[in-house]
């Protein structure tokens, strides 16, 4: 077993167990720490269901954001919505047999013009970051690092086109990490650079912002119902204040 | 008295996204609180020594306490969609009254002391110590922020620098920073029962005149009651409409309005105020103490019913925490929400028929409406959704001939503030008020000369006073203006049937 | 920041307002106004002193209605309405006439 095999497959388990663990952490936080007082913005749904349907038309559509600066959200939902063709594309290495939706034609397709979405997206964000002053002012070291992070994975997955790897080996790597029964992994550089990248993104996301997946749906201005008059609303501590 | 000069900005037609000036406004900071007000409040008089490490403390105990500070520390991907959002930064330049600016001043120290990232590598996630020149930026940028919420709603992960700005002050107030204006009003609260200190003897005065007012006015003996036990309803109001113009002339029209509907209503003497400058300051315990005065008149004058009078944050902590705060209200009669606008009430009556106006009355006026921020973005009317919009909305279309909306992206959920909200009515904070108000006026000045608006009603008593002041400020007359239920009252048919 | 008023310094708060009610006399007035750049006539008098009186039965300055009530009362209805208060007390009769009466700034959403 070769070094790089060794080296990629243990930060594989290392990266997996950060990224689930540490989410599943946030996530407990976030659901324990109590929301005293009832806080939705308009238009606020007065039920739960209406609530899911707020929450899907937010994750899915980015409605709040469309509202607000259409630019980033046409960048940033090009980018995201890249993100998930990309992510279905890849699912063929990590599903065995394959699933057959994945093998699709047309999911593959998808998952490969998503690449260069993906990258028009990011791209925008990154200029709109650079170029317009209030952004620029707002951003830290790691708002364009995180970015560039995401070029990188995006423009070394696309490379990889003209600087094939060996995917049969690679599927047999994955799959041999899912099982417990390591195979070795093909050591291209485009590889292990785009295969390194995504490690990274992985280890960073619970410490990082981007907690703003899980964090949109604890957001209490968005998962609330308009319900203040009707029900009475008390967190635990606040009880204790009136005994 | 003069206010320090400052540059006036240039009312436009259309309004600009300017460019960013920093530190443009880091001079504003309010009068600080002294320790009188501050031990009222259960605060510390000063700077405490060990400060740091108790407002670190402090933190970490709201960040258990409150979900949306934590998820918000967090969750913010530095978009920058709120950027062009507040009214302060549009007015001030200012980057750090930009929403997301604001908020980095805490996000920044909560990174450095409570993440990893921040703990070992600060520079790489903007991560800073928290050193005197924080706090004093804390103090003078979290005393910027009017908590409109109008940056939450833009916001893609429905972040509300409210929150935040709420935090931090009651951060700064665990430490001994407070500020002046509202501490040593939410004292006189707990001490007289209103924010001006108005004892009861000179309200019962007022109110007295009140009567001989409208008396003279229109030969009707409308009453103006005061702790009469036994009555249907309590009328809880901001004090303003004991004391200020226009916010008199609504309290004119609550009384007409109850008058004709033949209601029995009475104020109180102990709950003599709508406002809870609690919630300004982000203080849970003091905002509960206010609220239960509300509770505690309610059940010593033996009231079937609690409505608000108009006030924009009284009727968010009503709205939308009353019943947390001080409920439950099972001692009231069920078949009415607990509690009530009085434009719930107003409409309710438009609605079935026992309110007629002879709209005439109201023809020297062209009006448009302004969205108060908390009405608009922090609570409802009549829980149909946007309720809050329509019916104050149909409550002037049904008393005037004349009625224009502004820009819509100025108004409803979009509403701008109008500079003055969130404990910030300050004369010490003029320079900010009149330039966070420009947003509003510009909106306001495309209606007068597209449609000859002559007056804007609104329904907050922040809104009324600092808009007699930004009014005046930016070329249009004082008294433009008015209180919704100044409408309601002018056009109202009244007739002479007793109670 | 104290103010010198007839060789006694009286102590004043952040805004201007005495601080404490009886160290009034007609001069703190008179001083005050000359700082505003306001020349007190008989008719700021006026209303200064029925604001004194009006505090001194309520603990508290009148409302701009009862006070507007009382000066059409004494002085004629013309001169019973804000806007007159106004052209006396430019910056408003309730704060600026209330500094110069002696009485503490109204407080609240006013």
């Amino acid at each position: 077993m070769s070094l790089v095999t060794i080296i990629y497959g243990s930060l594989f388990y290392f990266a997996t167990l950060i990224l689930f663990a540490g989410i599943a952490y946030r996530i407990y936080e976030y659901a324990t720490i109590p929301a005293p007082l009832k806080i939705p913005t308009p238009p606020a749904p007065k039920t739960k269901r209406g609530v899911a349907v707020r929450l899907f038309r937010e994750v899915v559509f980015f409605e709040s954001l469309f509202h607000s600066a259409k630019w980033t959200w046409l960048f940033g939902w090009l980018f995201h919505f890249a993100l998930l063709l990309a992510f279905f594309r890849h699912l063929r290495y990590a599903t065995d047999p394959v699933w057959f939706w994945v093998s699709w034609e047309i999911v593959q397709a998808a998952g490969h013009y998503a690449a260069y979405m993906m990258l028009l997206g990011l791209i925008g964000l990154l200029v709109r970051r650079i170029f317009v002053d209030r952004v620029r002012h707002i951003s830290a070291p790691s708002d364009y690092l995180i970015l560039i992070l995401i070029i990188g994975i995006a423009l070394s997955g696309l490379m990889m086109k003209w600087y094939p790897t060996d995917i049969f080996a690679l599927k047999q790597f994955i799959i041999g990490l899912i099982y417990f029964s390591w195979s070795e992994l093909p050591s291209d550089f485009m590889l292990l650079l785009h295969l390194g990248l995504v490690l990274l993104l992985m280890i960073i996301f619970p410490y990082s912002k981007l907690l703003h997946a899980p964090g949109l749906f604890f957001s209490p201005t968005r998962n609330q119902t308009d319900t203040a008059r009707d029900s009475r609303h008390i967190a635990d501590w606040a009880r204790k204040l009136e005994s | 008295m003069a206010v320090k000069e400052f540059e006036k900005p240039e009312l436009k037609e259309y309004s600009d996204v300017p460019l960013l000036e920093k530190k443009a406004t880091a001079h504003l900071a309010p009068f600080k609180s002294k320790e009188e007000f501050q031990s009222s409040l259960g605060y510390p008089g000063e700077l405490v020594d060990n400060w740091q490490d108790a407002a670190l403390d402090k933190m970490g105990d709201l960040l258990k306490k409150y979900r949306s500070l934590r998820v918000y520390l967090d969750s913010c991907i530095q978009c920058g969609a709120c950027t062009d959002k507040c009214h302060y930064y549009l007015g001030t330049k200012d980057p750090s009254n930009m929403p997301v600016g604001r908020q980095n001043l805490l996000r920044s120290v909560y990174r450095r002391y409570f993440t990893l990232p921040g703990k070992y590598f600060p520079k790489l996630v903007g991560a800073v110590d928290l050193t005197k020149e924080v706090l004093d930026d804390w103090y003078s940028y979290y005393h910027q922020c009017s908590q409109c919420r109008r940056c939450a709603v833009f916001c893609p992960m429905g972040i509300d620098t409210a929150e935040i700005s709420m935090a931090a002050r009651e951060i700064m107030d665990s430490v001994g920073v407070g500020q002046k204006y509202c501490n040593e009003i939410i004292g006189k609260v707990h001490k007289i029962g209103n924010n001006l200190g108005l004892p009861e003897p000179a309200l019962a005065d007022t109110l007295e005149g009140l009567e001989e007012d409208v008396k003279d006015e229109t030969d009707i003996d409308v009453k103006y009651p005061l702790d009469q036990k036994d009555s249907d309803i309590l009328l809880v109001t901001p004090s303003a409409d004991f004391f200020a113009e226009p916010h008199v002339d609504g309290l004119i029209g609550y009384g007409k309005v109850f008058h004709q509907a033949g209601l029995s209503w009475t104020l109180s003497s102990h709950a003599s105020e709508a406002a809870n400058f609690g919630m300004f300051i982000g203080s849970y315990a003091n905002m509960r103490k206010l609220a239960m005065r509300i509770r505690e008149a309610a059940l010593d004058l033996n009231v079937k019913r609690i409505v608000f009078g108009e006030c924009g944050h009284a009727w968010r902590v009503a709205y939308s925490f009353l019943n947390t705060l001080a409920g439950p209200f099972d001692f009231l009669d069920p078949k009415y929400p607990v509690p009530q606008h009085i434009c719930e009430v107003t409409y309710d009556l438009i609605q079935k028929n026992v309110l007629q106006f002879d709209k005439s009355a109201n023809d020297d006026m062209v009006v448009t409406y302004h969205d108060s921020c908390n009405v608009a973005r922090a609570s409802n009317m009549g829980d149909v959704i946007g309720g809050q919009f329509t019916i104050p909305r149909d409550i002037i279309k049904a008393t005037t001939n004349h009625f224009y909306d502004m820009d819509e992206s100025t108004i409803k959920e979009k509403t701008f503030c109008c500079g003055g909200g969130g404990g910030l009515l300050t004369d010490d904070l003029m320079e900010l008020r009149m330039k966070g108000a420009l947003p509003r006026m510009e909106a306001l000045k495309r209606v007068v000369d597209d449609y000859g608006v002559t007056h804007m009603a609104a329904i907050c008593a922040i809104c009324k006073s600092q808009f007699s002041k930004a009014l005046g400020y930016y070329g249009f007359e004082i008294d433009q203006i008015i209180s919704l239920h100044q409408l309601v009252g002018n056009a109202l048919i009244m007739n002479k049937k007793e109670l | 920041m104290p103010i010198e008023v007839n060789g006694k310094s009286l102590e004043v708060d952040e805004e201007g307002y005495l601080s404490n009610l009886n160290d009034w006399e007609k001069d703190v007035a008179e001083i005050m106004a000359k700082e505003d750049g306001i020349d007190l006539g008989d008719d700021h008098w006026e209303i200064i002193n029925f604001l004194r009186e009006y505090y001194e039965e309520y603990q508290i300055a009148p409302a701009v209605r009862v006070l507007t009530k009382a000066v059409g009362k004494k002085l004629g209805k013309d001169k019973g309405n804000s806007k007159y208060l106004y052209e006396l007390f430019p910056y408003g009769p309730g704060k600026q006439a209330c500094k110069f009466a002696g009485l503490p700034k109204p407080t609240g959403c006013v």
